[in-house]
This record gives C-alpha cells, sequence and structure tokens, in this order.
C-alpha cells in the first residue's frame, strides 16, 4: 500500500506550520494556541465563532495542509476523505456542554456545544469549507506512534474510489497539566494517489518492516514529519 | 479480484428485546419499545420518550459495560485473530455526568477498548470509530473492505450507544425530539426519538467462513462512504452524499439499481433527514424507490449503533424475503410513492440496501446480498 505525500499542516503549541518553519518538528509539549479565524482564513467566515476549541484546531491544521499541498481551492466536490486519529477527543468540549446540562436541570443545555460533541462534527468544518466528499472519521486507538491515522489512509485509499485522503491527529491537550508526555495540537498530512503537481515529499509505502518515505523508513508521525521538514529546508 | 465477505454471526439487544430474535419478530409485529423514560427526569426537555432497553440500568457498572455484557454473552467464541472495529459515537458518557465532568481515564477509547476486546476474547485491542450516526455502517464498509482486499480474514464490528441524559438533552436542545412515538417518512413526522442498542457482526472472508464451518447469513457486497461537504448538522437537501455513498455501493458490488430489492433506510423521522433520504433514493432508483422500510420507530434511534442493528435486520429480510412495516408511518411522504408502507412488505430479490447518515455531514451505504454465495 503505497500514497504520495502532497501536503503537511498544523497548528500545535509549535505554532502553525509549515510556512516558514525552522523547526526540527513539531509535536512538542507546551502551550496550545487556539487560533483565530484571520489566522486561517483571510477572509470572513460565518461559522467560525460557533466552533470549539477541538473544531479550530483541527480545521486550522488541515487548512494549512492544503494550502501546502496547493490544493486550497477548488470547484467541484472532490473524493478526498479525512481520518484523524485523537486520543482525548471532543471530551473538553463534552465537559463545557455537561456544565450547561448540570444547570437548572438541563433547561440551559447548550445546543450549540451539543453539536460538537461529536468527535468528527469537526471533519464536517473541514469538509464543507473546501468540498470534501470522500469518508471522514475520527479513529481511537492506543498508539504511541501516532501514525494510526496514516496506516488506515494507506489501507483505504487502494482500494477506494478516493484520490486523496487527508489523515493525521487532532487533540487538545490533555487533563493532566503535568504529564509531560502530552503533545496537544493537530497535524494533517495529504496523501493522494497522484504525486501533486504543486508540492510532493515522496512516496510513503507500507512495507515489510513498517512504513517508509521516499524508502526510508519512518517509526513516528514525529519523525515522518522532520523527514519532511529536512526535505524542504 | 476482491474476496467475497460474510456476514457471519449476527447479535443484538435492544429496546424491543434482548436478542435479535425478539427483535425481528417484534417488528414484524409491528410493535414499539418507546415508552416514558424512567432512567433521568425529562421534565425540562421537549420530551420524555426513548427505547430503552429492559433492566439495562439496574446494573452497577456503567451502562455501556451492561450493554456489552449482554451482547458478549451471546456471541460465542470467536477467532482469536479476529481485528476488531468498535463504533459508538459517546461510549460511557454516562460515566461523565456521574462523575459531574471530572475527566476518568475510564473516559478515554483506548481503555474502553482494552475491555471491549478482553470481553470478547479478542487479542486484538482493535479501534473505535466516530462517524456520528453511520460509524457502524462505516465499520462494516472498513470491515469489509479489509476482508476483500485480503488484508483481514475477520473482522469483529462491535456497536454500541447508550440512551443518556448526555445525549438526550442534547437533542432536546436542537429541537430535534418527537414528543410523540416518532413517525418515520410520514407526513406528519415532527422528529426523532432515542434509542439504545449493542450489536455485533462478525464478517469473514468466504474461506474463512467455510474452514469455521459458519453459514453465511448474507453477503457484504458493495459499500460506499460519502460527506455531503454541506453542513455539520443538516443534510444536504438534495442528498448529493447519499446519492454519491449509493452509487459508489452499487458500483462495488457490480449492480444496476433495479436489481435492489429492498432498502432498509435511517428514517430518523426528522423533517429534513427523511425528506433528503427520499429525494436521494428517487435519483438513485431513478424514480422508483423499492420497497422501503425503517425500524426508529419501533426502537428509536440509536445513534452509532443504529447501522449495526439495521445490517442485522437486512439480513434476515433478504433471508425471509420480507422487511418489516415501518412502524409510526401512517401517511408516507408523496415522493416515497407506494415504496413505504406500515405493514410488513414480502421483497423480491437478492440485493438489499442499507443507509445511515449523520452529523459531520456523512453517509455511509452498505448492500447485503442473499446468504449463498
Amino acid at each position: 500500500m503505497k500514497a504520495w505525500l502532497n501536503g503537511i499542516g498544523w497548528q500545535t503549541p509549535a505554532g502553525p506550520g509549515p510556512s516558514g518553519s525552522d523547526l526540527v518538528q513539531p509535536l512538542i509539549g507546551g502551550r496550545l494556541e487556539i487560533p483565530t479565524r484571520k489566522q486561517i482564513f483571510a477572509s470572513a467566515d460565518k461559522r467560525f465563532g460557533r466552533l470549539d476549541d477541538f473544531s479550530r484546531v483541527g480545521l486550522a491544521a488541515a487548512a494549512f495542509c492544503l494550502r501546502d499541498a496547493g490544493a486550497e481551492e477548488y470547484q467541484e466536490t472532490r473524493s478526498i476523505g479525512i481520518v484523524a486519529a485523537s486520543r482525548y477527543g471532543c471530551l473538553a468540549t463534552d465537559v463545557a456542554y455537561l456544565e450547561t446540562m448540570l444547570v437548572d436541570g438541563g433547561k440551559l443545555a447548550s445546543p450549540n456545544l451539543f453539536a460538537y460533541t461529536l468527535a468528527n462534527s469537526f471533519l464536517g468544518e473541514v469538509a464543507l469549507r473546501f468540498g470534501l466528499g470522500g469518508n471522514s472519521l475520527v479513529i481511537n486507538q492506543q498508539d504511541s506512534s501516532r501514525l494510526a491515522a496514516v496506516h488506515f489512509a494507506l489501507e483505504e485509499l487502494a482500494p477506494s474510489g478516493q484520490s486523496g485522503m487527508l489523515a493525521g491527529i487532532c487533540d487538545l491537550p490533555g487533563p493532566d497539566p503535568a504529564d509531560s508526555n502530552d503533545k496537544p495540537g493537530a497535524v494533517f498530512l495529504l496523501l493522494a494517489k497522484e504525486p501533486g503537481a504543486t508540492k510532493c515529499y515522496g512516496c510513503l509505502e507500507t512495507t515489510p518492516t513498517g512504513l517508509s518515505l521516499a524508502g526510508e523508513r519512518v517509526s513516528s508521525l514525529a519523525q515522518l514529519l522532520e523527514r519532511c521538514l529536512t526535505q524542504q529546508a | 479480484m476482491n474476496s467475497p465477505v460474510v456476514l457471519a454471526k449476527s447479535v443484538a439487544v435492544t429496546a424491543l428485546g434482548s436478542d435479535l430474535e425478539g427483535l425481528w419478530q417484534g417488528l414484524l409485529a409491528g410493535r414499539s419499545g418507546i415508552a416514558a423514560l424512567d432512567r433521568f427526569a425529562c421534565d425540562n426537555y421537549i420530551s420524555d420518550l426513548g427505547g430503552c432497553i429492559a433492566g439495562l440500568a439496574a446494573t452497577s457498572d456503567s451502562l455501556f459495560q451492561a450493554l456489552l455484557g449482554r451482547v458478549a454473552a451471546q456471541l460465542g467464541p470467536l477467532p482469536r485473530d479476529c481485528r476488531l472495529l468498535v463504533a459508538s459515537t459517546k461510549g460511557e458518557v454516562d460515566l461523565l455526568q456521574q462523575h459531574r465532568g471530572e475527566l476518568r481515564p475510564e473516559l478515554l477509547f483506548e481503555n474502553l477498548l482494552a475491555t471491549i476486546a478482553a470481553r470478547l476474547g479478542l487479542a486484538d485491542r482493535g479501534m473505535n470509530i466516530n462517524a456520528a450516526c453511520a460509524s457502524s455502517t462505516v465499520a462494516v464498509a472498513r470491515g469489509a473492505a479489509l476482508i476483500a482486499s485480503g488484508q483481514a480474514e475477520a473482522v469483529l464490528v462491535f456497536a454500541a450507544d447508550v440512551l443518556s441524559e448526555f445525549v438526550f438533552s442534547g437533542f432536546s436542545a436542537l429541537q430535534a425530539l418527537s414528543a410523540q412515538p416518532c413517525r418515520p417518512f410520514d407526513r406528519q413526522r415532527n422528529g426523532l426519538n432515542l434509542g439504545e442498542a449493542g450489536v455485533a457482526l462478525l464478517l469473514l472472508s468466504e474461506e474463512r467462513a467455510r474452514r469455521e464451518a459458519l453459514p453465511p447469513l448474507a453477503t457484504v457486497s458493495g459499500w460506499g462512504v460519502a460527506n455531503d461537504a454541506f453542513h455539520v448538522t443538516a443534510p444536504a437537501r438534495d442528498g448529493r452524499g447519499l446519492i454519491r455513498a449509493c452509487q459508489q455501493a452499487l458500483q462495488q458490488a457490480e449492480l444496476h439499481p433495479e436489481q435492489i430489492a429492498a432498502v432498509n433506510a435511517h428514517g430518523t423521522a426528522t423533517v429534513y433527514n427523511d425528506a433528503m433520504e427520499l429525494t436521494a433514493f428517487a435519483t438513485v432508483f431513478n424514480g422508483r424507490i423499492p420497497p422501503l422500510h425503517g425500524i426508529k420507530g419501533s426502537i428509536g434511534h440509536c445513534l452509532g449503533a443504529a447501522g449495526g442493528v439495521e445490517i442485522a435486520i437486512g439480513a434476515r429480510s433478504l433471508r425471509e424475503q420480507r422487511i418489516p412495516g415501518t412502524v409510526g408511518c401512517e401517511t408516507p411522504e408523496e415522493l416515497a410513492g407506494d415504496a413505504v408502507s406500515s405493514s410488513t412488505q414480502v421483497i423480491a430479490g437478492d440485493y438489499l440496501l442499507c443507509s445511515n447518515s449523520g452529523f459531520g455531514g456523512i453517509n455511509g451505504v452498505v448492500i447485503l446480498g442473499r446468504g449463498a454465495l
């Protein structure tokens, strides 16, 4: 199974990327800034104010990835899917919604927050803004490499009619502020059946020994991003 | 050449019974498991109706764990090398409310997956798929694709969602609940009733099914998944995503629309969902929608588990060549023509299409074939 890696994008404690980045790789600990509309889109976006933080971070990373790939603009809905792996999902939004629900016996439960208590809601936000009409789902599983969504996309792309998939991760900070392993944020990669006309970081392939980019083995998402940034530099 | 995919086992626990047989008989009899809720106070919500599983709240663990136990008890031994795909939108969300928002480890799906795998005796801890109300349909599509492409021989889809105040209050706040028993595809429909379900579907390659001596309940002949790319909570009125998902599934199954004998539709009984589905099916089937039914008037909307239950019922419908009536549908929408009925309909053919749609604009379709390969 293989696909071309045509774009990368992120919103992490390292900031937004990859434009102008001199990072080794962006998956680091620290404070995650929630992006504003102006930091993502140049023009007005009527729905942006409604989005929860989880959606804003995920939407930003997806937008930056498509921009990096030169695939932001579209005329017709595209057969591109989205798969995001998440450890905590929209748990922070669940708690925020629950707080509105517990007041006054449910009378003040927020319909807007409730709409984002599904972890896949932000994928709908991405899909409608960029015309992505393929599969879209969030997956949860134990995975220290953070490559689960990349593997999923590689498995799914070959036998499906989709031309590409955005694959990545999305997580807000975990509940334990002292957890040094917590590296919040969102990262997306654009994987496609054809190499990109604007940019291509190489062929990503599942081999008997694991995942490889341009023939070199990669064992984690951080390492994969590091390879891409080295290549870009 | 893709390997044929077989549905080899199915188990479901719903408001209409503790097993699939009870559900099937209940559907044929036109019964409804929707009743006044006593699990939590509904005074401040726009409805007090739901499809709860009898006795589920009486156990000490989370509702989800109780549901898992009931499904596991019926499932019997599974191939040890089964890949596990869980489909749940909110998992143990009732625990979040019990602990008033405290973030406990058991709320993480990765921990819940370990519990599910251990309870089912599987080595693979698997993954949870969250595609809103199409979660289990998308999981079946994924499992079938893994088997068809030779990446797996056996996949267990376990889907479950419970009727929690968390979710109930949200649908109430969205004004999406009906205060009366819901009426899928009826002209007077005005919203949904929530339900809950646990369901397990064992998918095997044809060869593996032979080796396991498990006769096929149905084949999984085609599947398709597509996003509307239109709105987060509202379906695209022209049904564009569902149309694409149906067309993908038909293409995958190498079928023409007229070969579909029946449809098990999502049929939430909200005004926009049901209209969207009928619009899409009218397009896919060139204006002649085959016999179509929905079961949410009988058991409520079971969220991430809805598609799994409906696929299990679809397999039974194909085998018996009849689809249960759509409880609550007294005067079908004009666009449905004579496709929808409140009575059981006889069908004739080898293929049945199941569809689900959900928040985030997702649409999932699975085409089942009659059991014999």
